[in-house]
C-alpha cells in the first residue's frame, strides 16, 4: 500500500510539474495547485484524462469536487480511494 | 483600503457620468489614430447586430463619417438570421453602407465543419450534423469554487431535446480550433476591404473580452483599432442608448453566435449575468475589499474571494492571447 501511496505521488508530482504554469520549484505536494492558478480548463480536463487513463478509473461528476483535486496530495489520496473500491 | 480617493463600492459605481464627453473622447481617439497614426482614410467594421459592434459602428460613423465606413455582415450556416437583419436595420439607421460577405464556402474549404463534426461525433456518435443542432459550453456551478470550469458538448435535435457530455481534451481543442476558423475567415474578408479601400479595420470587443480572453487570436482579436476595449459591457449598454442604437438590438441577449445551437455568452464563457461579471470585475481589478464586495453583491467573502481567484486564473491562463509574436 505504501508503494501504491509512493507510485501515485510520484506520477502525479511529475505530471503536475510537467503541465502548469507555474515554474517547478514552487509546487510542493501540499501546493494548491487550482488556488494558485497553475492549471485552466483545459489543463483541468488533462489532468482528469491522464488520471483515468494512467491509473484505469473513471472520474464521475460529482468527483469534480476541489477536495479531490486542491493538492498532488488530496489527487493521490483520491486516485488510491478510487482504486480500492474497484 | 489603500487608496483614500477610491469610491465605496456600489452597484452604480460603473455609470459613466458624462457619457456625452466619453463618446466625444472615443470619437477623438478614433479620428486621431485611423487618420493619423495609421495614416488610412475610413474603416471597415463587421456588424452582428450584437451590442459591441453596433455601439463600435455609431462611434466610428461619428469620427470618420458614413461615408468613410463601411459596414460588413458576415454570416455562415450557423449563423441566426436576427443578426444579419440586426445589422442591417442598424447600418440603414446611421446611414452606413453594408454589405454582405457569406463565407460558409470559405470556412468549408478549410474544412471548418467537417473537421469540428468529426470530433464532435467522437463524443456523442449519434450526432448528425443534417438532424442535431451542437454548442459547447460551461457549467455555472464553478463560478464559486477554485476549479475551473469544465467543457460540455450538448446536441440538440428538432424537438429541443438536449443530450450533454462532458468535453475530453483532444476533441474540445479540435472543436474549438476547427470553430476559430470563422473568426480568422471573418478578419481575412475586413482586411480585404480594408487594404482594398485604404482603410483601418475597426474591432469591436469590450473590456471583457480583451482582458478575460474571450476572443480568438488573429481572428476577432485582429484589427487596427478598438474603440470600446476600456468599456464594461454595462458602460457599452449606457452608450448604445446614448447613441440611439435600435432597441431590438439592446435588448438582445449576448450570444456567441458561433455553433448552430442558441447559446448565450454567459453559458459560453462569463458563468455570470453581465451586470453581475461587470461588478466584480471592476472589483477586483480596482482591488476592492472581498467583505466591502461581498456585502454589495450579496455573497459571502469566500466566494468573492473565489471568484477573483478564478478571474487570476483567467488572465494568467490567456496571457499568450494578448502577447505580440515573441522574438528574441
Amino acid at each position: 500500500m505504501e508503494q501504491d501511496v509512493l507510485t501515485i505521488n510520484q506520477k502525479v508530482n511529475q505530471y503536475v510539474l510537467q503541465h502548469t504554469f507555474a515554474e517547478n520549484h514552487k509546487i510542493q505536494d501540499d501546493t494548491l495547485i487550482f488556488k494558485e492558478g497553475y492549471f485552466d480548463s483545459m489543463g483541468f480536463i488533462m489532468l482528469i484524462t491522464f488520471i483515468e487513463e494512467e491509473f484505469a478509473l473513471k472520474t464521475s461528476d460529482s468527483d469534480l469536487i476541489e477536495e479531490n483535486f486542491e493538492s498532488i496530495n488530496a489527487i493521490t489520496s483520491y486516485i488510491l480511494r478510487k482504486k480500492t473500491k474497484i | 483600503m489603500k487608496n483614500k480617493d477610491k469610491r465605496p463600492f456600489n452597484k452604480d459605481i460603473l455609470v459613466i457620468e458624462d457619457i456625452g464627453a466619453e463618446c466625444e473622447r472615443i470619437v477623438a481617439g478614433i479620428r486621431e489614430n485611423v487618420l493619423h497614426r495609421l495614416h488610412r482614410i475610413g474603416g471597415v467594421i463587421g456588424i452582428s447586430g450584437g451590442i459591441d459592434s453596433s455601439v463600435s459602428m455609431a462611434l466610428a460613423a461619428k469620427a470618420l463619417g458614413t461615408e468613410n465606413l463601411l459596414g460588413i455582415m458576415l454570416p455562415e450556416q450557423d449563423s441566426n438570421g436576427d443578426s444579419a437583419r440586426f445589422a442591417q436595420k442598424l447600418a440603414n439607421k446611421f446611414g452606413v453602407k453594408a454589405i454582405t460577405e457569406n463565407i460558409t464556402g470559405a470556412l468549408k474549404g478549410f474544412g471548418c465543419y467537417a473537421r469540428r463534426d468529426e470530433a464532435v461525433k467522437k463524443v456523442l456518435p449519434e450526432y448528425d450534423p443534417d438532424r442535431y443542432k451542437m454548442k459547447i459550453g460551461i457549467s455555472s456551478s464553478g463560478l464559486y469554487t477554485n476549479l475551473p470550469p469544465l467543457f460540455s458538448l450538448t446536441i440538440v435535435d428538432s424537438k429541443g431535446n438536449q443530450q450533454s457530455k462532458r468535453l475530453p481534451p483532444n476533441e474540445l481543442r479540435q472543436i474549438e480550433a476547427a470553430s476559430n476558423f470563422k473568426q480568422r475567415c471573418r478578419m481575412s474578408m475586413l482586411y480585404y476591404h480594408a487594404e482594398r479601400l485604404h482603410y483601418a479595420v475597426i474591432g469591436t470587443p469590450n473590456k471583457h473580452e480583451v482582458e478575460q480572453g474571450f476572443f480568438v487570436k488573429n481572428g476577432d482579436g485582429g484589427s487596427d483599432v478598438m474603440p470600446i476595449a476600456h468599456l464594461y459591457k454595462t458602460q457599452v449598454y449606457q452608450l448604445a442608448h446614448y447613441l440611439g442604437i435600435p432597441n431590438e438590438i439592446i435588448d438582445r441577449t449576448p450570444t456567441s453566435d458561433t455553433y448552430s445551437a442558441e447559446q448565450t455568452q454567459e453559458e459560453f464563457f462569463f458563468q455570470l449575468p453581465f451586470q453581475q461579471m461587470d461588478l466584480l470585475w471592476y472589483a477586483f481589478k480596482n482591488k476592492y475589499d472581498p467583505q466591502e464586495v461581498g456585502s454589495v453583491m450579496d455573497r459571502t467573502i469566500d466566494e468573492i474571494e473565489k471568484v477573483f481567484g478564478g478571474f487570476e486564473r483567467k488572465i494568467k491562463t490567456t496571457e499568450y492571447l494578448r502577447m505580440p509574436p515573441l522574438s528574441f
